[in-house]
């Protein structure tokens, strides 16, 4: 059995605690998961720790819950499904290892957040292809872990991008390089040869890479990650797009996005973008949302080191060919919200607080992967799933991402509510579990399926379920990485 | 060893008797054995039977009845690599040959689907006529289209259209034991636009940068990304074999061989290229390939290499750049020409002619002439294939080779064409990767002395920390460099422990699980 | 020459299934991509050109013996040569060489197929080379005005063929033929009921010594007539003459033409005006022989050099289908008012066989058949109310397998729809 001794032999006393309410931050979070407290909080500094630590729970069968962002949490994931559980808070972990400008790519620890790791690369010409206005407090690894749809597409070739190479204790308690990083030498004996740690696949025939992404720390916990990076442009002319009929805007954003004019490219209802630059509740969130069309799209053409000013505007020019074909009016504002201000917002972490919990409190996401040929009927499945559940469709914030490349969508339904409301609380949860049967129905992808509605999630596909769980023996035989997870 | 009369009549069930066959002309046309690193053993052993399934329910029986035998199989498609050879008795080499359908063309979210016998050039075709293009591996359009059937899957097109690992999506996969596993949105929906989920990615186990070479069950269909093709609906070949010519310099198109005083200064050109995205193909030719690409015969590629050798001053690349509108194309032309007169590059006035430059043009986006640039010249080739880390390591790694290669070449080992090292990079710069070429008549002093060169490149892999080389497959060499590297060897092994308990999914090119 | 003279040609085989395919710079969509017949429809890698080299090989090595098997297999193909040029985009190799030489050790070592051996009884006797052909060699020209050029001095040879003399539905082109040269003023002859079959079929289907003596037997006569020229309208005909017996070293001075050659020439010359209007959407299929094999031979004696890199001395020049006669059967067409033609996908030197070559129509009906039902479906698919050809062998197969098909497209020689125009 674990004991905070043991424990505190590994990371040292004062990183080590069991105190009522450290364990209570970790007993729940804003999912609708159960409640399970527990047993100790153990902040760790470094990979040794986590090595040890490791070897301690296999040896303890003590289940481990990996944590790298601050709270709040929203998806059930950090919360131990079973009793007797350690959490590993790696969110100490804040070295920023390397950036490299020459090979576009960065190397950091699980601790660095958005808001550290984005001003950090921009010293060196670089940034980050970032999910859409994340909480300050996200850990950028985990986000890549999680395989978080990011802004700019064009630049999301696969879906594991922007993740490269990463260190990871398996659950096995065996330390792993992925990708470019597993060898051979040291990583300053790699950099010294040239290398960057920039290739997430391999080594060889397989690509652990992926499968520790998605896994929600069931296959080990890792120590460190390498982000591929972009150029700083030196020009941008960003634009909006406003439309009642969401099908042009998707034309357009096809495009966009195999033309590759666009690097951020996005679509978000009006209760979304309302939402995002909403300063004053309510008033002020009910008057933009009404200025604003149903449905609009933000994209951002910009040139670089060469020529940028010829490139914007020959970019401009095809672009406005392109929103002509689709029959949308690019503009440099809608409805009061000028186009710089969201390129300037989607750049930068969400400010305190989340732009998600500014309106009522919290926020329930459903979100899933589909194509742009479903998206509309999808979203009405939605709207009659809201409907059936009294909560008003209008309401729904919607948030339409291309990912790698433009060969799928990821469409993310942001259910706003008031969690102190038991009648609301009951609503969001009936709503965020009932509704997936019926947009699995329609062609919606459940690919990272969080929290209650995992089961109904996996069930569809058994033989992804059976060779999972081989894998999952293989890397975590004891089943000590956050048991209860998954499939697992 | 033959197959007992039932075993053959339990899969003659299975697919009826014209697509089975274990007479020795049939097995023999197989066992001839591949160009790569081709020695002086002409044939694999003889194995059992040859197999023609015409789906994936039939290659699922064969499977399930190999476990139940006690048999292997090894299953390909178009067949060029030596890791498709059916490696002798207890083997059942699955031909792939009757799966050979275009499954789905998704123009709006870019992706197709095919099974293994759809050849590139078939894709591709389909694909122009919807303004849609997709990467040709290197080896060219006669090979597979299955996005996970090349080894590397790195083609001329890799500069815009990335590789096999990245491109993939939803795959089908006939385990080795004989289940079907649906890859992504495929095993939840029934459709192909992701390869990952729900939850952690199977991607990661069916192949890595490199592929399990058979070894790991058989992929009956895939779905790979789609890029945009800026060109006409066909692309206007005239001529007759095999000097094939364009009847126009496609508008919003140009080629150009171009050469760099030193590595450093190619190094600089690939990364500004590649950071103002300009380039469409991008390729680490040197004279020598082009030569060979550009010749109908041998007998014209040592004109061609006599001539272009004088010429060649130092490192070179091959870059195709396509504008998708006029503006655009204009814009990247004059990229070009600042980074060309930044890093004092040189272009090959021979490319400039337009009915050169044409032919170079289609060749590089059909990947016609890769057989000419390698197997023309002897009927076999052999090198070195590095990895896909950044440009620099690739670069760094390399530089061993010339030295190598020179030594080759002076001691009559190989054919003494450019020791220039291709290296070439991958996504608009962000990845490198390199290769070596040798041509040689083999001979047992020749295969020597390529044996001890790849070996030299091995060690330097390992001791110089250059990341693990492409050419790495089977169990010796894994062996070798698995303890430096993670020991990822023993993570492979368990991968093909556990999904092939039985051992039926012939390994000898991938790694067994010992 | 023997297989063990192409050794290291097969041994250049790198396996890469060009073979199967046409030359991949021409590949325009999914459909048609395949040019072998063979590995089509029986999709063993042994029956693609690769799959032939690496049996050949095998047999060199006393892996493997002639057997039933091996004589299904190498008789199982039109030996038209589309493996050969596709090889050939890339590899300085010899395919369809070496294939002959498979053929001739069949019959060397008594694996022959009946109905051949039957065939080439009759070639020893003078007799044709076709099965189940009821006409007698001379009716077709019964009661037409023309030379005898075994008779008389003819300063133009036209050689109908078997193909054409023993089926009474052929004989409309080899009237059509004789009248039109007529009508261009030309010194035409034929022979009758005396004339020669070519013997090249004798070769095709691996009785290399009957090809050549029949061989001597023709040019002794052509010799003796003093014709300047020898005209057919049989593209295997055309090959034999122009390719084989030049292969032989029996080349003569006498010129050898296919008729679409020579009235591409007379059209061109004004000795034919095409004036009818035919109103018709074409499409034209390259007959193998007169296509892609239908080029010059190269004769070639010396040595391959030692080295890494495949030369020879003095440079060999490899036949690569790029000289075959492609221009002038269009020429034909074009010059016809009010004749549209379209073209298929395969064209040329990577054309699909019509699937009567080889012996196959013989030996594998079903299979000659099979093959002609793919071209005449490329054809449809072009909008072509007809499929016109300048070979009697495509003209015949295409017809059977139509006549199973049911189907409203028809079949013409070059030489029908020309004389409809003048």
């Amino acid at each position: 059995m674990v004991t905070k001794e043991k424990l505190a032999k590994i990371v040292g006393t004062g990183n080590v605690s069991n105190a009522p309410a450290a364990l209570e931050a970790y007993a729940r979070d804003m999912s609708f998961v159960n409640a399970v407290k527990p047993e100790y909080v153990v902040k760790v500094r470094n990979t040794s720790d986590v090595e040890k630590l490791v070897s301690l729970a296999r040896e303890t069968l003590t289940p481990l819950v990996p944590v790298s962002s601050g709270p709040p949490h929203f998806r059930g994931d950090t919360v131990p499904s079973t009793g007797g559980a350690v959490i590993v808070d790696l969110s100490g972990m804040k070295r920023l290892i390397r950036v490299d400008r020459a090979n576009r790519v960065a190397m950091f620890e699980p601790g660095v957040t958005f808001g550290e790791l984005i001003p950090a690369v921009a010293k060196a010409g670089l940034r980050l292809n970032m999910p859409l206005q994340p909480r300050k407090t996200k850990s950028v690894v985990t986000s890549m872990l999680e395989r978080e749809p990011v802004i700019m597409p064009k630049y999301h070739w696969d879906i594991a991008d922007p993740m490269a190479s990463t260190e990871i204790v398996f659950g096995t308690g065996d330390l792993f390089r992925t990708g470019a990083a597993a060898g051979s030498g040291t990583i300053e004996e790699q950099w010294k040869a040239g290398g960057a740690q920039k290739e997430g696949a391999g080594p060889s025939a397989s690509s652990w890479y992926r499968v520790i992404q998605g896994s929600q720390g069931t296959m080990g916990i890792v120590t460190w990650a390498s982000a591929r990076c972009e150029l700083i442009p030196k020009l941008e002319e960003p634009f909006l797009a406003g439309s009642p009929q969401l099908e042009r805007l998707l034309d357009a954003v096809h495009w966009l996005i195999r033309l590759r004019l666009a690097n951020e490219c996005f679509v978000l209802n009006s209760a979304n973008l309302a939402a995002l630059f909403t300063r004053k509740w309510p008033d002020e969130y009910y008057s933009l949302k009404d200025r604003l069309p149903p449905w609009i799209l933000f994209f951002n053409i910009a040139g670089y080191n060469y020529l940028p000013e010829e490139r914007v505007s020959g970019q401009v020019k095809d672009m406005k060919d392109v929103a002509q074909r689709a029959g949308v009016e690019p503009l440099q504002s809608i409805g009061g919200v000028s186009a710089f201000d969201v390129l300037e917002a989607v750049r930068r972490p969400s400010d305190e607080p989340y732009w998600k919990l500014r309106s009522r409190g919290g926020c329930q996401d459903i979100f899933f992967l589909t194509i742009y040929d479903r998206l509309t009927e999808l979203i009405n499945v939605m709207h009659v799933e809201a409907d059936k559940a009294g909560y008003p469709a209008s309401d729904i914030g919607v948030y339409l991402q291309p990912i790698a490349q433009g060969t799928s969508c990821h469409c993310e339904f942001n259910l706003f509510y008031d969690p102190e409301n038991p009648v609301e609380v009951s609503r969001i949860r009936g709503l965020s579990t009932g509704s997936i049967d019926a947009l699995m129905a329609k062609g919606a992808f459940f690919s990272r399926p969080y929290g209650e509605s995992t089961g109904i999630i996996m069930n569809r596909d058994a033989a992804t379920v059976s060779a999972l769980k081989k894998v999952k023996g293989m890397l975590d035989p004891f089943n000590v990485m956050n048991p209860g997870k998954l499939c697992f | 060893m033959a197959l007992k009369r039932d075993q053959y009549t339990a899969f003659e069930d299975v697919l009826g008797p014209a697509s089975i066959s274990e007479d020795p002309v049939i097995l023999d046309s197989y066992a001839w054995r591949s160009c790569q690193m081709a020695g002086l053993d002409k044939f694999m052993p003889r194995f059992e039977a040859v197999v023609l399934p015409q789906n994936t329910g039939e290659v699922q029986s064969i499977v399930r009845l190999c476990n139940k035998f006690k048999l292997q199989f090894k299953a390909s498609s178009t067949s060029w690599g030596v890791y498709c050879d059916p490696t002798g008795p207890g083997v059942i080499k699955i031909d792939l040959k009757r799966m050979n359908r275009i499954i789905e063309i998704n123009e709006r979210n870019m992706y197709a689907v095919v099974e293994p016998y759809v050849v590139s050039a078939q894709l591709q075709a389909e694909l122009m006529k919807r303004g849609l293009n997709c990467n040709v591996n290197g080896a060219g359009g006669v090979t597979s289209a299955l996005v996970i059937a090349a080894h590397e899957g790195i083609g001329h097109m890799s500069q815009h259209a990335s590789y096999g690992e990245r491109n993939q999506l939803a795959l089908e996969w006939v385990t080795p034991d004989g289940e079907i596993v649906s890859l992504g949105s495929l095993g939840s929906l029934g459709e192909w636009f992701c390869g990952d989920g729900p939850g952690p990615s199977l991607r990661g186990i069916i192949r890595g940068n490199v592929v399990p070479l058979g070894g790991l069950g058989v992929y009956t269909k895939a779905a790979t990304k789609l890029y945009h093709w800026p060109g006409p609906p066909v692309f206007p070949v005239e001529g007759v074999s095999p000097r094939y010519i364009p009847s126009q310099i496609l508008p919003g198109f140009m080629a150009r061989f171009l050469c760099f005083p030193s590595e450093d200064k190619r190094g600089e050109a690939v990364k500004k290229i590649g950071e103002s995205e300009i380039g469409f193909v991008l390729m680490g030719f040197n004279t020598g390939m082009i030569a060979a690409n550009m010749a109908t015969s041998n007998e014209e590629e040592m004109g061609y290499w006599e001539k272009f050798k004088k010429w060649e001053t130092g490192p070179s690349f091959f870059l195709i750049i396509a504008g998708n509108s006029p503006g655009d194309f204009d814009y990247k032309k004059r990229v070009l020409q600042q980074i060309l007169r930044e890093t004092d590059g040189k272009s090959l006035k021979e490319m400039e002619d337009p009915e050169v430059e044409g032919g170079f043009l289609w060749r590089c986006i059909r990947i016609t002439a890769s057989i000419r640039e390698t197997c023309r010249a002897n009927g076999v080739f052999g090198g070195e294939v590095f990895g896909t880390d950044a440009y620099s390591i690739q670069s760094n790694f390399i530089q061993d080779s010339i030295e190598a290669k020179a030594k080759l070449i002076k001691k009559g080992l190989v054919h003494a064409d450019s020791t220039i090292p291709f290296v070439t990079s991958l996504e608009h710069g962000h990845f490198g990767h390199s290769e070596v070429l040798l041509r040689y008549r083999p001979s047992a002093e020749t295969m020597e002395g390529i044996w001890e060169f790849v070996d030299r490149a091995n060690q330097a892999a390992i001791k110089g920390h250059f990341g693990l080389p492409h050419h790495v497959f089977s169990d010796p060499v894994h062996d070798l460099f698995g303890p430096h590297i993670s020991n990822y060897h023993v993570w492979l092994r368990k991968i093909k422990k556990t999904f092939d308990p039985n051992g039926a999914s012939e390994s000898s090119n991938y790694i067994s699980a010992k | 020459m023997a297989l063990v003279d192409y050794q290291r040609d097969m041994e250049m085989c790198c396996r890469c299934s060009a073979c199967k395919f046409i030359p991949i710079e021409r590949v325009t969509g999914y459909q048609h991509a395949y040019v072998c017949p063979s590995v089509s429809r029986y999709n063993f890698h042994a029956y693609a050109g690769g799959g032939r080299m690496g049996f050949g090989i095998a047999l060199l090595e006393k892996r493997l013996e002639y057997t039933d098997k091996l004589r299904e297999v190498v008789y199982n193909c039109q030996m038209c040569g589309a493996c050969d040029i596709s090889c050939k985009y890339a590899m300085d190799m010899e395919v369809l060489e070496p294939m002959y030489e498979m053929r001739m050790g069949c019959v060397d070592n008594g694996f022959t197929v009946p109905v051949l051996d039957s065939l080439v009884a009759s070639l020893r006797k003078q007799g044709p080379m076709v099965l189940g052909g009821k006409a007698r060699r001379g009716d077709w020209c019964q009661s037409l005005e023309v030379k005898d050029y075994t008779q008389q001095k003819a300063k133009v040879i036209y050689h109908v063929g078997c193909r054409t003399v023993h089926d009474k539905a052929m004989w409309k082109v080899a009237k059509a033929t004789v009248s039109l040269l007529q009508k261009a003023g030309v010194d035409v002859g034929i022979a009758r009921s005396s004339e020669p079959c070519c013997g090249g079929r004798a070769y095709h289907m691996g009785y290399r010594q009957d090809a050549i003596s029949q061989a001597k037997h023709n040019m002794n006569i052509f010799k003796k007539s003093g014709a300047e020229l020898l005209v057919t309208g049989c593209a295997e005909c055309y090959h034999t003459f122009k390719v084989l017996y030049d292969k032989f070293g029996l080349k003569s001075d006498i010129e050898v033409l296919h008729t679409t050659e020579y009235f591409a020439r007379l059209i061109e010359e004004g000795k034919l005006k095409p004036k009818q209007p035919v109103k018709a959407t074409v499409t034209y299929h390259d007959p193998c022989h007169l296509g892609r094999l239908g080029e010059p031979y190269i004769h070639w004696k010396g040595k391959e050099l030692p080295g890494h890199m495949r030369l020879f001395d003095p440079p060999k020049t490899f036949r690569r289908g790029t000289y075959g006669i492609y221009a002038p059967p269009r020429n034909v067409l074009k010059s016809i008012p009010g004749l549209k033609l379209v073209e298929m996908d395969r064209v040329k030197e990577y054309a699909w066989c019509c699937g009567a070559g080889g012996g196959v129509k013989e030996t594998n009906p079903d299979f000659a058949i099979w093959t002609a039902q793919e071209r005449l479906e490329e054809a449809r698919s072009t909008g072509a109310g007809a499929i016109v050809t300048a070979c009697p062998g495509c003209e015949q197969n295409f017809t059977n397998a139509l006549k199973q098909d049911g189907d409203s497209l028809k079949v013409f020689d070059i030489v029908e729809l020309l004389e409809k125009t003048i």
